[in-house]
């Protein structure tokens, strides 16, 4: 027993030293680090793209640098940023001062990823995010362009243009309503996670609701992690919506769709429902999440531009499912910083950042060029609209998630109709029509 | 609007009474904080949900197997972790909380983050007053009367339950009367378990499983425990539809607040606390030696 | 001249009378010159910011061991200063503008408010009911954070804060040299009358009270310098990574403080800071195997305190210590007389 105790002591201090004098491998390639809650859906779709992207070039023998052929090798980095932030910082750190990456795509949590933007700001190295939304990711850039130039956001387009596109979908589906419903006013409810990213969403959809003539009849705030939601919907029932707009992004998504399907309350849920993206939805709902619409950037038979298919299809025959936005590390890798490095022959960070920001090119999400602000100043934005990105509209249909929207969608007056190859109708719950025939 | 509020705290406060009862039964009689009382009750959701989706049988089967399994998975951890250092307090509440996160890291590593789901023993709701209310939160409703129903015999008028009771009042004398305390530790301990375990599988289809689901519940359980007064089952039961009450309120009459339900509710304990230091029904432990 | 000399001297003197006798000592002095003179053998940025977060810690570990170790409050709940200190240093910096050496005193000066606000309340309850209860107000404050987003940033935190210096190793020296002045400021107020109160009212509180000590005094002061504290961490953090958020506020936090504590041993200072020296780079090594991180954590505490239910540090120091059974000196377990009483040490 002694000696048992005595060699733990001795196993930690041993621990404790290795843990110090770790050395790091160099290489001649070139080193992208991915950096995501690993543990979790998001991480495994920032993984998954990256591994199909390193392969892809890697099978065409490398990237060109110049004169000479690199291959890519992937450094992955769990940020475990939902549990905590030091981890997250501490990851980055990692990449840059350990494994010396020339690169990093990832990221998730906005709270997160401006701790891990300045980090790597600090080690000059280019950032591409693919998962935080949060605007003032980018204004950065705009106000300290020397500092922040490095940074370019890879998915989603910001929360403005996430808003705006939301609110589209619901006069579409609003308009349906109206249609074949024969409703006069259609009325929304509007539930959203407590959350900074919905703030101002709430805001717009109480100003832009009455002026599109629909009725906004409340508006609730259930915190993140509710598993019960029973209460709202009962208040939410008493107010009898025709549509209930949707602001998730965490596992309340799924309570809220299982609970309002088992109490088949006659309202359509549309918005957005980050957790109904995903293929394990239908499960975790048990099916009750039928009918339940949300945004998304990818579904199974639609195509936005001639890459989608091509992509979609090799990632659900590897990895089993469609690809979530966090996968769009594989465009990050193979459509904007590969061509980048093949254009200019050189891996050296400030060249790559002016060739980048002026790029306009085609990735499986639609067609990406970089917004200027007001002033002129590069923000590294996404830019939104019809012959860009505008993401789609995905709605389960009995066990299967579909693209919806855009479906004939006018975007501006006289703007020719856009649809997407492989869209679908949309289907109003049988209850509802029940209710309302 | 009153009648949603006092259905949805019944049915609120129903889920943590069970929890309460079982976490103030371990603490009175072994004076022993199970953070790990939660982390359990997500265990037992977990074998219910693997014997459930991924073996086929009905709710009932998966809750049949699930109770003694966890049951078991106390007493083993009991034995293994807690008992040899029960007199250092501190040191048990760390282990505790060890042995949780152990139990949501296994969980992870068996069934990673994602969210699933147990079907309800009964499926379908019912209408009352023209609010809405599940089956299932009927019968956690039902079943949180019937096991304090249950709790109340084996305390009152069993011999077990007397060993239980003087225990708790007083360790050594206990131990001098002739009871071997240890023993009735242990068992205490395998009733508590059992208790997260059945909590688990009524409670389970209402909420969606994952490998953190233990925390919230752990915060409310103490909130309620605490209130109620430690050592106190009947403490514990009113206080848990006391906090209900309170959520319910929070959410019906601030809607764009509902995310402040847990705060209102722990501010209700803290100025309970305030004018009685005790909880509702405790009992005031003298200083043990 | 002479006087330099005769001091430094005097210096080398106390050093071989005073701190080469005890082994304990000697790995004190030993851990104070490893790691103030670690820059100096690698430049190596992660390896400095895995100190700088542990040298931070360390400062948070021990003022909960101030609190709870010594008086016996049991404060789950000390998130609520570490948050509360980060929070504030980080509003002054955003919305005032003072620089970082003003806004982490100032924001530790929050914290003892908010050290007060907690104390006063918990003075009429005991050991778990106070346990219980301390936990409940970091929640509290969190749901304020998230219902006044515009001042507190929501869950996205106050970000953009300025930096504590330039280089990483100017960040890492004003860690450090923190940790070390603030730990050793709190070892004495351990060490003086206020410390033997401390002791006292841990032990019996109804002895302290009639000796004559008004103990509600003793019991919110113990509340306040904790607070204070603990909120120099919280400023210091919300400073090096640039961003104060809700994350400072989680029950998970306030529960790693009592898990270092308690694994390093309680009603010590230096228990707690040693235990976040070992834990935290341990915890930062275990990444080799990212999914079985947080469990193999778990199960080094579960070992840890099995077999070493005091501490792990106290159980170092017995290995390596033993007291005279005369004079209760402290003595190296190798000799066979007491230094001071010589009567054999068995």
């Amino acid at each position: 027993m002694k000696n048992l105790k005595s060699s733990l002591v001795i196993i930690l201090a041993f621990f404790l030293i290795v843990t110090f004098c770790f050395p790091a491998w160099g290489a001649k390639t070139i080193k992208i680090g991915v950096i995501g809650p690993m543990q979790f859906v998001q991480g495994k779709g920032h993984w998954n793209g990256a591994v199909m992207a390193a392969e892809e070039i890697n099978a065409k023998g490398g990237v060109k640098v110049g004169d000479k052929r690199m291959k890519i090798e992937l450094v992955k980095a769990d940020s475990n940023e939902f549990l905590s932030m030091t981890d997250a910082t501490n990851a980055m750190e990692l990449l840059m001062a350990r494994h010396k990456v020339d690169f990093v795509v990832g990221g998730f949590r906005s709270e997160a990823v401006f701790a891990m933007q300045d980090i790597a700001m600090d080690y000059k190295k280019i950032f591409i995010g693919t998962g935080a939304s949060h605007s003032k990711l980018c204004l950065r850039v705009a106000e300290d362009y020397d500092r922040y130039k490095y940074w370019f956001r890879g998915t989603p387009f910001n929360e403005k243009f996430l808003g705006k596109t939301a609110f589209i979908q619901l006069a579409t589906v609003g308009a349906i309503l109206k249609k074949s419903l024969n409703i006069p006013k259609v009325k929304v409810a509007v539930v959203a996670e407590k959350a900074m990213w919905v703030e101002g969403m709430i805001a717009a959809a109480k100003g832009f609701l009455p002026k599109m003539g629909m009725e906004v009849v409340g508006v609730w705030q259930p915190s993140q992690a509710a598993t019960d939601v029973t209460a709202e919907l009962s208040a939410i029932q008493r107010a009898e919506p025709h549509v209930i707009f949707t602001i998730f992004s965490a596992s309340v998504g799924i309570s809220f769709a299982k609970q309002a399907g088992e109490l088949k309350i006659p309202a359509v849920l549309t918005g957005i429902n980050v957790e109904a993206q995903k293929d394990g939805f239908w499960e975790a709902t048990q099916g009750k999440g039928n009918y339940v619409t949300t945004m998304n950037t990818y579904a199974r038979g639609v195509e936005t531009n001639e890459f989608t298919k091509p992509f979609v299809d090799r990632y659900i025959k590897r990895f089993g499912e469609v690809p979530p936005y966090t996968a769009d590390t594989y465009s990050a890798i193979v459509y904007t910083l590969v061509p980048a490095i093949e254009m200019t022959g050189t891996l050296d960070a400030d060249r790559l950042v002016k060739v980048m920001e002026v790029r306009e090119f085609k990735t499986p999400g639609g067609k990406v060029s970089y917004l200027k602000d007001k002033q002129g100043r590069p923000l590294h934005e996404l830019k939104w609209g019809p012959g860009y990105l505008t993401s789609l509209g995905v709605q389960w249909q009995d066990g299967k998630l579909v693209g919806v929207w855009p479906n004939k969608w006018v975007a501006a007056k006289g703007a020719p109709e856009v649809t997407y190859k492989g869209i679908v109708p949309f289907k109003i719950p049988p209850w509802m029509i029940e209710k309302y025939k | 609007m009153i009648l949603d509020i006092i259905i949805t705290s019944l049915i609120n406060g129903s889920t943590y009474a069970l929890l309460a009862i079982g976490f103030s039964l371990i603490f009175g009689v072994a004076r022993i904080v199970n953070i790990a009382h939660t982390a359990f009750f997500m265990v037992a959701s977990y074998c219910i949900y693997m014997i459930t989706r991924k073996l086929g049988y009905h709710p009932i089967v998966g809750m049949l197997v699930a109770i003694p399994l966890i049951t078991l998975l106390g007493l083993i951890c009991y034995k293994l972790f807690i008992d040899p250092i029960r007199e250092h307090e501190a040191a048990v509440l760390i282990s505790t909380i060890a042995l949780a996160i152990a139990f949501q890291e296994i969980m992870l590593l068996i069934f990673t983050g994602d969210y699933l789901s147990v079907p309800a023993l009964i499926q379908g709701y019912f209408t009352v007053f023209g609010a809405k209310v599940f089956y299932q939160q009927l019968i956690t409703f039902i079943a949180a009367l019937v096991i304090l129903g249950a709790l109340r015999l084996l305390l009152m008028k069993t011999k077990l339950g007397l060993a239980i009771r003087s225990t708790a009042q007083d360790r050594e004398v206990a131990n001098l009367m002739g009871m071997n305390e240890s023993r009735v530790a242990m068992i205490t301990m395998g009733i508590s378990v059992a208790l997260a375990g059945f909590t688990g599988a009524v409670v389970v289809p209402l909420t969606t499983v994952n490998p953190f689901m233990w925390l919230h519940p752990l915060i409310m359980m103490m909130a309620v425990v605490v209130l109620g007064g430690l050592g106190s089952i009947k403490g514990s039961f009113f206080a848990a539809y006391i906090l209900g009450f309170a959520e319910a309120a929070v959410v019906f009459l601030i809607p764009m607040g509902a995310f402040l339900k847990g705060s209102v509710a722990l501010s209700v304990m803290i100025l309970v606390l305030l004018i009685r230091p005790e909880g509702l029904f405790g009992v005031a432990f003298e200083e043990e030696r | 001249m002479d006087l330099i000399r005769y001091y430094i001297r005097q210096l080398f003197n106390i050093i071989k009378t005073e701190v080469f006798i005890l082994p304990s000592r000697m790995i004190v002095l030993l851990f104070f010159i490893t790691i103030l003179g670690l820059p100096l053998i690698t430049n190596d940025p992660y390896l400095l910011r895995i100190l700088i977060l542990a040298s931070i810690f360390a400062i948070f570990a021990a003022s909960w061991d101030l609190l709870s170790g010594f008086t016996g409050q049991m404060n789950f709940g000390h998130a609520l200063f570490f948050g509360v200190g980060a929070y504030s240093a980080a509003m002054l910096n955003q919305h005032v503008h003072i620089p970082p050496w003003g806004s982490i005193p100032l924001g530790a000066l929050g914290a003892v408010l908010a050290g007060l606000i907690v104390g006063i309340p918990c003075l009429r309850l005991r050991g778990t009911y106070l346990a219980l209860t301390t936990l409940a107000f970091p929640i509290i404050l969190m749901g304020i954070v998230f219902a006044i987003p515009h001042i507190t940033g929501g869950e996205l935190g106050i970000s953009g804060l300025d930096r504590l210096a330039r280089s990483r190793v100017v960040n890492y020296y004003i860690a450090v040299l923190v940790m070390l002045v603030l730990c050793t400021i709190m070892w004495k107020i351990t060490d003086s009358n206020i410390g033997i109160i401390f002791h006292a009212i841990r032990e019996d509180e109804v002895a302290v009270r009639a000796s004559g000590i008004n103990t509600t005094r003793y019991k919110l002061l113990a509340f306040c310098l904790s607070g204070f504290f603990a909120g120099m961490a919280g400023g210091l953090y919300a400073h090096f990574m640039r961003i104060a958020d809700p994350s400072t506020l989680e029950v998970s936090m306030s529960f790693q403080v009592v898990i270092w504590s308690v694994f390093g041993g309680v009603v010590t200072i230096w228990g707690p800071v040693g235990a976040v020296f070992v834990l935290f780079p341990l915890l930062e090594f275990f990444r080799f195997w990212p999914e079985f991180r947080m469990l193999l954590f778990a199960i080094v505490i579960l070992l840890i305190l099995l077999f070493m239910p005091q501490g792990l540090l106290p159980w170092i120091r017995d290995k390596i210590e033993s007291e005279c059974p005369r004079c209760k000196i402290r003595n190296v377990a190798t000799r066979k007389n007491c230094r001071i009483c010589d009567t054999s040490m068995h």
